[in-house]
């Protein structure tokens, strides 16, 4: 409750100085607009300079996977492993092209991401509590503990059948195959933070009279926010690693599908596009996990 | 260390194991991989007959250069066609059968291979009329013709030999590309879609439009028939292999015409073997293998065959899924021929005929000889075998009396009255009237074929009732 008081103060103060600046001293700021532009640029480096750098090396480290990957199959190089058959960088490119001029493909992708976006929201959801409880409670804990260790090896793709028979219409089924994906991840990393808590923390809120409730909010879920956020991440990476299986069964849309029906038609460029499609994404989609976990746990971003 | 090959002179070796160790051996082991679909039941004479019988063991060379050379086969199991084509790019397979779209595709695909082409070198089964693919509805739906699914949804794997057989009945119709809502889904996840009823009509390749209605929960509306366009499946090889080792080639065709005579020489131990490896319900094998069945297992190269995948290339290049490929130049045909004139056998009158092997003997419910195998039909009675009858009544006759007698049947077998392809009885419609009983495919053909006869159509079990009584309604 307090934290958006807080940011929408400045807010509400700053127009007022503003226009007591512009009132009182129009003559003075003039010479200061170029000074303040130089150092603001250099004071933005000296903060950013270490993320510059990262992005600088990332950059770097991309730009040489794909020269290593041109190289490689331009030369056709088979050393143990066979680049003769391997699309090269510039088919894939030709690929990308033609795909984007084809409205098809955005749709592809469009679909894929509501489908990620409800099979691990729901996940999230159900997952997160459901942990947090099995590890608060043991009876909980027994009772489903076993059923989840079973479930849990099950590839996706071996779920398509009866993911079909489950659901009523196939988009639920597809939904249902991600979200089976992230939620095992998620699950098992919530109760694993659970189980990290130092009771002593748990023990001194008793001693200072906290309830249950209080215990569950004020100790528990904070000290295994940083697990949960791990097992959102993990949970994300392996609901795209689902996605090829379950768009099998859409049989018309997704990327998973696309990647699919390239492989169906011997498409080795598509199959590439394909891949790296899903990999952008599921990159771009831990990213906003990761953002996320800086937003709710200020304590630990660096 | 790497090694940069800018050309395809050094040949890869075919043994992975030699790749390995990288040390040449004395005596050379030679992996053979062949890529087989067992499941689909009409390349089983290519594929997992050979292998069961060790048909390719007796045929291979053992003197000469082959003298010093082991040969390991390495069968691989797939359930459609890219999969093979993938392991065969990747030299992991040197032989590898599927159906005409996939093939064209495997060829196509290896124009841009570097180290080797793919030619075709032979045939498994075919049907001149198209028979094999088929599409099928659920069987409680209300549609018995491809006009009724305007706009429903139809899936069928795309790439396969049935997707160019719905793209042809589309076009023969012409119908716009929108008609159907057309998706594409594997057989594994298609059969599952139909059966829930997630999907209006599923269209496939050998042998599940058969295969779902036996196992009742379809019924078949179109039969690949009505395109007239054969289909077929054929054998493709590595170049590569096939130029190093031409005599191993050869003898693969020995070993497929092996398989041939054994298919032929006893139709039903074929089928009952064929389930016990494949996995395929053996009244369904019989279907497509038996007598007068709806697959011909011919290895010759037949030109209508290649005309066929001609048009077919046209379709996939319409689709923007293909440039130029002419069929024509990737055939080879000399590996088979060289098999032929090594078993002393005519491959050019082979090439000619078009004959599959009929029904034929004594019908011993009507008592009288089976004059015209394709209006004939078969009772499958459990451990007695495979009887043949004249006719369809004398079919449906027999099977009341087989039933009469307690005996268990396992299935019938009749005719389309006009298509001439092999039905299940108890999915087919029958136009009964004046003596007369003729079975269909399809609801409508049994409406008109009535109405000529002014008789009725009557389901399996009324038009067993109306066959004792002789054929009166």
């Amino acid at each position: 409750m307090s934290s958006p008081a807080l940011a929408r103060h400045p807010e509400d103060s700053m127009p007022a100085t503003a226009v007591a600046e512009a009132g009182s001293a129009p003559a003075v700021t003039p010479p200061a607009p170029p000074v303040s532009f130089g150092t603001l640029a250099l004071r933005w480096y000296r903060l950013n300079r270490a993320g510059l750098r990262a992005t600088a090396i990332g950059i770097i480290s991309l730009l040489a996977f794909l020269l290593v990957w041109h190289l490689l199959t331009t030369y056709r190089v088979v050393f143990f492993v066979r680049f003769t058959n391997v699309p090269s960088p510039l088919a894939v490119y030709a690929s990308f092209t033609k795909a984007m001029h084809d409205p098809k493909f955005l749709m592809h992708i469009l679909l894929s991401c509501r489908r990620i976006f409800i099979g691990f929201s729901l996940a999230a959801i159900i997952g997160v509590p459901l942990g947090l409880i099995m590890g608060r409670f043991k009876l909980v804990h027994e009772i489903i503990f076993p059923v989840a260790e079973v479930l849990r090896p099950i590839p996706a793709i071996a779920w398509v059948p009866m993911a079909i028979m489950l659901w009523p219409t196939n988009e639920q089924s597809i939904v249902f195959i991600t979200f089976l994906g992230s939620f095992f991840p998620i699950l098992v990393n919530t109760l694993h933070g659970m189980s990290l808590v130092d009771p002593v923390l748990v023990r001194a809120a008793q001693c200072l009279g906290a309830r249950e409730r209080s215990i569950f909010r004020e100790v528990y879920f904070p000290a295994s926010l940083p697990h949960i956020f791990t097992g959102l991440t993990v949970g994300m990476g392996v609901a795209w690693v689902s996605l090829i299986a379950a768009e099998m069964i859409s049989g018309q849309y997704g990327i998973g599908y696309f990647t699919w029906e390239a492989y169906s038609l011997v498409q080795y460029a598509d199959i590439a596009l394909g891949m790296i499609a899903i990999g952008v994404l599921g990159l771009g989609s831990s990213l906003l996990i990761r953002g996320a976990g800086q937003l709710v746990m200020p304590w630990r971003s660096t | 260390m790497v090694r940069h090959l800018p050309t395809p002179s050094i040949a890869m070796s075919v043994t992975s194991l030699a790749l390995l160790i990288a040390q040449p051996a004395s005596a050379e082991t030679v992996t053979l991989g062949i890529g087989t679909q067992d499941t689909t039941t009409n390349t089983v004479t290519a594929g997992v007959v050979i292998r069961q019988l060790h048909l390719l063991e007796k045929y291979l060379p053992k003197d000469g250069k082959y003298a010093n050379i082991k040969f390991e086969l390495e069968w691989q199991n797939f359930t459609s066609g890219p999969p093979v084509t993938n392991a065969m790019m990747a030299n992991k397979l040197q032989i590898g059968m599927m159906g005409d779209y996939p093939l064209i595709v495997n060829g196509f695909t290896f124009e841009s291979n570097p180290e080797s082409k793919s030619r075709l070198i032979g045939v498994a089964a075919y049907s001149l009329s198209g028979s094999g693919n088929g599409l099928v509805v659920h069987k409680d739906s209300p549609y018995y013709d491809l006009a009724d699914l305007k706009g429903k949804l139809v899936s069928v794997p795309f790439g396969s030999a049935a997707h160019g057989m719905v793209l042809k009945a589309m076009q023969d119709r012409g119908y716009a590309s929108d008609f159907f809502q057309l998706v594409s889904q594997s057989p594994e996840v298609g059969s599952t879609n139909l059966q829930e009823k997630k999907i209006d009509a599923h269209a496939d390749f050998v042998p599940f439009a058969e295969l779902l209605p036996f196992r009742g929960f379809a019924r078949k509306i179109f039969d690949g028939v009505e395109t007239n366009l054969p289909t077929f499946h054929g054998i493709v090889v590595r170049t590569d292999f096939a130029e190093k080792y031409p005599e191993v080639v050869v003898a693969y065709f020995k070993a497929v015409i092996a398989a041939n005579q054994w298919l032929r020489n006893d139709p039903k131990l074929a089928a009952e073997k064929i389930q016990e490896w494949t996995g395929i319900s053996k009244e369904v094998v019989y279907i497509f293998l038996g007598p007068s069945g709806n697959m011909t297992t011919d290895p010759t190269i037949k030109p209508a065959l290649i005309d066929a995948a001609t048009t077919d290339v046209k379709v996939l290049q319409n689709l923007g899924r293909m440039k130029e490929f002419d069929p024509k130049k990737w055939v080879d045909d000399s590996y088979i021929r060289k098999a032929y004139a090594e078993m002393k056998l005519d491959y050019d009158a082979q090439l000619a005929s078009t004959k599959n092997y009929e029904i034929s003997g004594e019908d011993a419910f009507c008592k009288k000889p089976i004059a015209d195998p394709r209006k004939a039909g078969e009772v499958w009675v459990d451990e007695a075998g495979i009887m043949p009858f004249s006719s369809a009544s004398c079919t449906l006759g027999a099977y009341a009396d087989f039933k009469s007698k307690g005996k268990k049947i396992n299935v019938a077998y009749v005719f389309d009255t006009t298509r001439g392809i092999k039905l299940f009885a108890d999915q087919a419609f029958f136009a009964v009237g004046n003596g007369d009983v003729a079975p269909f495919l399809l609801k409508k053909d049994a409406e008109a074929y009535a109405a000529k006869i002014s008789g009725k159509v009557l389901g399996f079990e009324d038009a067993v009732k109306a066959a004792v009584g002789g054929g009166k309604t």
